[in-house]
């Protein structure tokens, strides 16, 4: 090691550290090493499934029964799956299905949409194409006139694409 | 002391050189292009697919594509006067668009007044320019794709047909070896995922062989919340290699697009597609 | 208002009979922007912009009352049945949140 005007080798290691450290910081590379996480909005409280259905249910009971989930197993796009939710409950004058609603466990906010009915929809159904977070149960609850609650879920799979999605 | 510091800032600039690589397309040195064999056939692509994703995305599309709206609107731009010279589409190429019923089954096609292959969306802005004295439509704006997807729907269901005779032979090449050019940050290139590795995965997206490629552009994507042509798909893939995408109608996504419509020869126009 | 907002596809069997309990198939293009999006040029983030509420009128009277939210995918896609008891004006209305209102009518002719 020469003295005099030559730089140590650890002070040279330690500066081009540093350097290294501010370059990549700074610059769009280091972009490439942040988390790809949307800044601007700040992420929302993620609900808790059960708290949501207590909000909207009570303790009442829902009996898993008289209603058929139409879901993909897979979703190729989380942002458009469809959704296709039957009963054959009836639907006449004083006995019928007053709501439907719909909630997707792991989105941030479950509920996803609802949709109140008469005796002239004729059947208790609805079909729609909802937007899924990540793989998750996807729940149809159905509401009669009288209160009383029935429901199915299912599991969708909602993948991570490497070119297509 | 100086040339301590010279070999010391050599390092460090090949250490960093990776980093700051610009991303080129290297059109490669040799002329013929080794083509590689397909991996698999469409209808195996086919099963592999429903087996995995079942049927929801075609059943999607049968039921309600927004993009149908588009056409509609697309019909509605077709008939309506713009530009200096008071005419609309319909005034030279007929009401609801009867002559120009199978015209979208030749394109895209060598045209010896641009010395190079002619598209819809760039034939759109050249009538437009031409014979309307109207401003040509930004591409991939709501207006362009409309009228985009109006001409090729009114030849829905007719064979393609793209002619890579005489004149275009030359610009089918140039599309040929763009596919199999090797780009971006990661060396890959089209033909390697969609004839070398077709029917292999990425992540869990399933590599397509590229016999449908061309067939259902416009498209709505899901991805996209919207429908685009396929030149926009172009761009997005390119992105996905890691590749610096290239302009709208620019001489090498013209060239491409006839090679991969000439893939689809034979298989009925099908717009507007619906796709993840 | 950006162009492609609010254009609608309602979709009835073709031959109904008197009395059928019948699909009614309705599309309508909207972004349903969800306000967690950020521009990838400006960098900003995209307000959220989508319906929230969905009214179905059959002749006078109010059949059917629909609460989307921001989890509905965009250009919204949905199927409701309708018992055709009678010939009538059927009435969708799409409302979103920054008060554009949507709305068809198709009538309805069981034979």
């Amino acid at each position: 090691m020469k003295e005099g005007n030559a730089i140590s080798r650890r002070k040279f290691m330690i500066m081009t550290g540093l350097a290294c450290a501010a370059v990549v910081s700074s610059s769009s590379i280091g972009s490439l090493l942040k988390p790809a996480v949307a800044e601007g909005a700040k992420k929302p409280e993620k609900e808790n499934i059960n708290d949501v259905l207590k909000k909207f249910f009570g303790d009442r009971k829902i009996e898993m029964s008289h209603v058929k989930l139409k879901t993909p197993i897979i979703a190729e796009n989380g942002a458009v799956v469809p959704v296709t939710i039957i009963s054959d409950l009836p639907m006449e004058k004083d006995n019928y299905v007053k709501k439907i609603y719909i909630f997707v466990d792991e989105n941030y906010h479950p509920f996803t949409a609802s949709a109140e009915l008469s005796p002239a929809n004729g059947k208790a159904a609805l079909a729609l194409r909802i937007k899924m977070r990540k793989t998750s149960n996807v729940r149809a609850i159905l509401e009669t006139n009288t209160g009383k609650l029935y429901g199915a879920q299912k599991a969708v799979k909602v993948t991570i694409g490497g070119c297509g999605g | 002391m100086h040339r301590k510091l010279m070999k010391m800032a050599i390092c460090f600039s090949l250490l960093l050189f990776p980093l700051l690589a610009v991303k080129t397309v290297d059109a490669g040195s040799s002329d013929t292009i080794k083509e590689y064999e397909p991996n698999c056939t469409y209808e195996e692509y086919e099963k592999i697919y429903l087996d995995f994703y079942g049927n929801s995305t075609n059943e999607m599309a049968e039921e309600g594509n927004p993009a149908d709206l588009m056409v509609d609107d697309g019909k509605d731009l077709y008939n309506t006067v713009e530009g200096t010279k008071g005419k609309s589409c319909a005034s030279c190429h007929g009401k609801d668009g009867e002559k120009l019923v199978g015209v979208a089954t030749k394109y895209p096609k060598y045209d010896p007044a641009i010395k190079g292959i002619n598209t819809i969306a760039l034939q759109i802005n050249r009538c437009r320019e031409k014979q309307m004295g109207a401003k040509p439509l930004k591409y991939e704006s709501y207006d362009q794709l409309a009228l985009e997807l109006y001409v090729k729907s009114l030849s829905n269901g007719m064979p393609i047909n793209v002619s890579i005779d005489g004149p275009a032979r030359k610009f089918y090449e140039k599309g040929k070896k763009f596919y199999y050019t090797r780009m971006g940050q990661w060396n890959f290139s089209c033909a390697l995922c969609h004839v070398k590795y077709a029917c292999k995965r990425v992540r869990t997206n399933l590599m397509s062989p590229n016999r449908h490629h061309a067939d259902h552009w416009p498209s709505y994507r899901l991805k996209w919340a919207k429908a685009g042509s396929i030149q926009r798909r172009f761009r997005g893939c390119m992105k996905n290699m890691r590749a610096k995408p290239l302009p709208y109608q620019s001489e090498e996504y013209r060239n491409l697009e006839l090679f991969l419509t000439y893939q689809s020869n034979g298989l009925p126009i099908q717009v507007p597609g619906m796709r993840m | 208002m950006p162009k492609g907002i609010g254009k609608i596809k309602i979709r009835v069997p073709r031959k109904i009979k008197k009395g059928d309990v019948i699909p009614v198939k309705a599309l309508i293009t909207h972004p349903m922007e969800t306000g967690f999006r950020k521009d990838k040029k400006t960098k900003k983030r995209i307000p959220a912009y989508y319906i929230n509420d969905v009214n179905v009128y059959y002749g006078d009277e109010l059949i059917s009352r629909m609460e989307w939210t921001i989890a509905v995918s965009a250009n919204p896609f949905m199927t409701f049945y309708l018992k055709a008891d009678k010939a009538a004006p059927l009435k969708i209305v799409w409302k979103d949140i920054k008060g554009g209102k949507y709305e068809k009518t198709i009538q309805i002719n069981p034979q």
